[in-house]
């Protein structure tokens, strides 16, 4: 599989203004110092609670967001310092699919203008073709063509997110990265919609930055899983070992606190942290993650873990596994 | 706008008994029904309901968006707004009484007291102009009638039982100073410092991260185990409710269409909707095994049936794989498929026997 998307250390800091004159006073370390790559076809996801900055990777990525340091490069080609003119090509191969329906479809154009309207800004085909291409993408994404005339607000939330999905599909983007995209959605829907991405991948060769705080969901979508804690990615790995071998305490903790819909489910024993995700304004030194680490020894206050590949194809950031590793985590040193 | 409703048993011969002795049942819902009258028609956001919760139990109530989950729950407490909305028919019990039938200032005495509420958002329920203690300490001054003293140190000792670290000073924080997880417990705090017998939880974890989830989760049950408080639990989340409740409500479209032990109905369900919603959710065990091939989710074709206009038969049927004729005609009745399992379908006897639900 080779690499369509590769992020090297990218950093989203905003600064917080204060007083008359804006002085600026602090910074969010929103994203600090992330990298991953995305194959051709392969969907990596990306977890972790609010806060932690997984949608702001998601929108620095598409340079909706300028980012701070780092570089982002698609298929090779560095894209980090390109302003809004030279981006147009990249745009079209990139594109975005957001949690709210209702929020990211203008309520004054009709189901069919929202999906052309990408196909008009690009310049592709005549009236004709456009109107074609539309109602091919109307029947692709489970709309009925009759729905081209309607507004917004006379779909469902599941239909919204359809015509979301025919829109990031009208230029034949290579990669799409969905903020969310079912988080809003009932479970009956949140199915279909699921598969239809799923679907979608395989006819189109699509790859998925799939970002979600819903473990189950991100789990069955994606190949590869990232977990970020507080702006910085603490574990990535191919699903399968994501979840029978955490390596990352944060991980174990994230995965244990998902309620499994089962009824074996009850009474299983499970980690539960204590407190909250800290601040992005003012990190914790050290490993972010030591507050509430139950793992957490007196090097983890002082020394920043580094993210490194702890099995091949696993990494992780944690000093546990510095002397060798270490599996089950909570085993004794 | 009176505030009494009339109370007729409109008991259309399907309103089950309830499998529970009602020695033990604190509350009794009975055929409740509550409409909202609209310039475009009636909903019948909760359409001949009942169930009953003993003390001691978390009752988990599930179904999606719209299907009257939360207007049932509201209900309880009389605090559907009117208008649009009114409880047009059935009974609420509490020990025994009928709720319906109280005044205005006697459900004043029964809110926040015998029965209280946590709610989704806790930051648009809390009064963000009073600090947390003032708030959790004028409800236990206007119940338990203690001075401002004693009120103010059962406040602070309420924030402490839902672990609130310094509780002492968090208690004279104002809402937005606090995080979700702590607002939740705020809320949480304020709803037992009256020792309720009832606590409705109306989707208490959603608004929160799957860690601080596990929090709340965790310290509402401690808190049930000391004051043997009874909850209803109202979420669209099922791993929440497997490891919760310990019997389960399925509603659509403003009726139950399945109740029965949550160990039963997770094993065995028996409504082909509880079938597919189950079958639908990625399961994060199975979902992380499929690493060749992805599964394909279970799909429940099409959706909700808008409440202005139900299908005539089973509200599930356009949805449902095994609809018959018989199922879009007749609406199916409640029944005791197994001991204590009751599910409403004309096919439940091939959907426990292992039938795949299909799509329709």
């Amino acid at each position: 599989m080779t690499a369509l998307l590769e992020v090297e250390g990218l950093k989203k800091h905003f600064p917080i203004h204060k007083g008359v004159f804006s002085k600026v006073s602090g910074q969010v370390y929103a994203v600090d110092g992330v990298s991953f790559s995305i194959g051709r076809g392969e969907t990596l996801g990306l977890v972790g609670e609010s806060g932690c900055g997984k949608s702001t990777v998601g929108r620095t990525l598409l340079k909706l967001l300028e980012p701070t340091d780092g570089t982002i490069k698609v298929g090779g080609e560095d894209i980090t310092g390109l302003g809004a003119q030279a981006m147009l090509p990249y745009r079209r191969r990139m594109q975005m699919i957001y949690q709210d329906p209702y929020a990211s479809l203008n309520p004054r154009m009709t189901a069919g203008e929202i999906v052309g309207e990408p196909l008009i800004v690009h310049n592709i085909g005549t009236p004709a073709e456009r109107r074609e291409r539309v109602a091919g993408l109307f029947e692709r994404a489970g709309l009925r063509p009759e729905a081209a005339n309607s507004y917004p607000h006379e779909f469902s939330g599941g239909q919204r997110q359809r015509i979301g999905i025919a829109r990031a599909l009208a230029l034949n983007p290579e990669l799409i990265v969905g903020d969310e995209p079912v988080s809003a959605l009932d479970v009956s829907i949140q199915a279909q919609i699921i598969n239809l991405l799923m679907e979608l991948q395989d006819e189109f060769q699509l790859s998925y930055l799939f970002v979600a705080h819903d473990l189950a969901v991100v789990e069955h979508i994606s190949h590869r899983v990232a977990v970020m804690y507080l702006g910085r990615i603490v574990e990535m790995t191919d699903k399968r070992s994501l979840f029978e071998m955490p390596l990352h305490p944060y991980t174990e903790a994230l995965l244990s606190a998902v309620p499994i819909p089962k009824s074996s489910a009850r009474g299983r024993k499970r980690v539960i942290l204590t407190g909250d995700v800290p601040s992005p304004i003012n990190p914790p030194p050290g490993c972010h993650f030591h507050a509430r680490c139950p793992y957490a020894m007196p090097r983890c206050k002082t020394d920043v873990p580094a993210l490194r590949e702890v099995i091949p194809g696993h990494f992780a950031s944690c000093h546990l596994h510095d002397g060798g590793v270490k599996v089950p985590l909570g085993a004794a040193a | 706008m009176n505030p009494r409703q009339p109370a007729p048993r409109v008991m259309n011969g399907t309103a089950p008994e309830s499998p529970i002795e009602s020695a033990q049942t604190v509350l009794q819902i009975e055929d409740l029904q509550t409409h909202f009258f609209t310039p475009v028609g009636v909903v019948r956001a909760v359409d001949g309901v009942s169930y009953a919760l003993k003390s001691g139990e978390t009752l988990g109530v599930v179904g999606e968006s719209g299907c009257g989950k939360s207007v049932s729950a509201l209900s309880i407490l009389r605090l559907v707004a009117n208008p649009p909305g009114r409880i047009v028919g059935g009974a609420i019990r509490f020990e025994g009484r009928n709720l319906l039938e109280f005044s205005e200032p006697e459900m004043e005495r029964i809110r926040g007291n015998d029965i209280s509420m946590i709610f989704q958002e806790p930051m648009t329920s809390l009064n963000p102009l009073y600090t947390c203690g003032k708030q959790i300490a004028e409800a236990v001054a206007l119940h338990q009638g203690l001075s401002k003293r004693d009120s103010w140190d059962r406040a602070v000792e309420m924030l402490r039982s839902v672990s609130i670290p310094e509780p002492e000073r968090r208690a004279h924080a104002y809402p937005h100073q606090l995080s979700g997880g702590m607002r939740q417990r705020v809320m949480i705090a304020m709803a037992l410092s009256c020792n309720p017998k009832v606590l409705i939880a109306d989707e208490p974890t959603t608004a929160l991260d799957v860690t601080i989830q596990a929090q709340i989760l965790d310290l509402m049950r401690a808190l049930q185990d000391k004051y043997g408080t009874a909850i209803i639990l109202i979420t669209h989340d099922m791993g929440v409710v497997a490891e919760n409740a310990d019997r389960v409500v399925v509603m659509y479209a403003g009726r139950k269409v399945e109740e029965a032990n949550a160990a039963e109905l997770f094993d065995n369900p028996g409504h082909p909707y509880t079938k597919g919603l189950l079958g639908s959710i990625p399961h994060l065990d199975t979902a992380a095994r499929t690493d060749t091939k992805r599964a394909k989710l279970n799909e429940i074709k099409g959706m909700v049936p808008s409440l202005f206009n139900l299908p005539q038969g089973c509200s599930f049927a356009p949805r449902c794989g095994l609809a018959s004729d018989h199922c879009r005609n007749h609406k199916p009745p409640l029944e005791e498929q197994r001991p204590g399992h009751w599910i409403a379908c004309w096919h439940a006897d091939r959907v426990l026997g292992g039938v795949a639900v299909g799509a329709a």
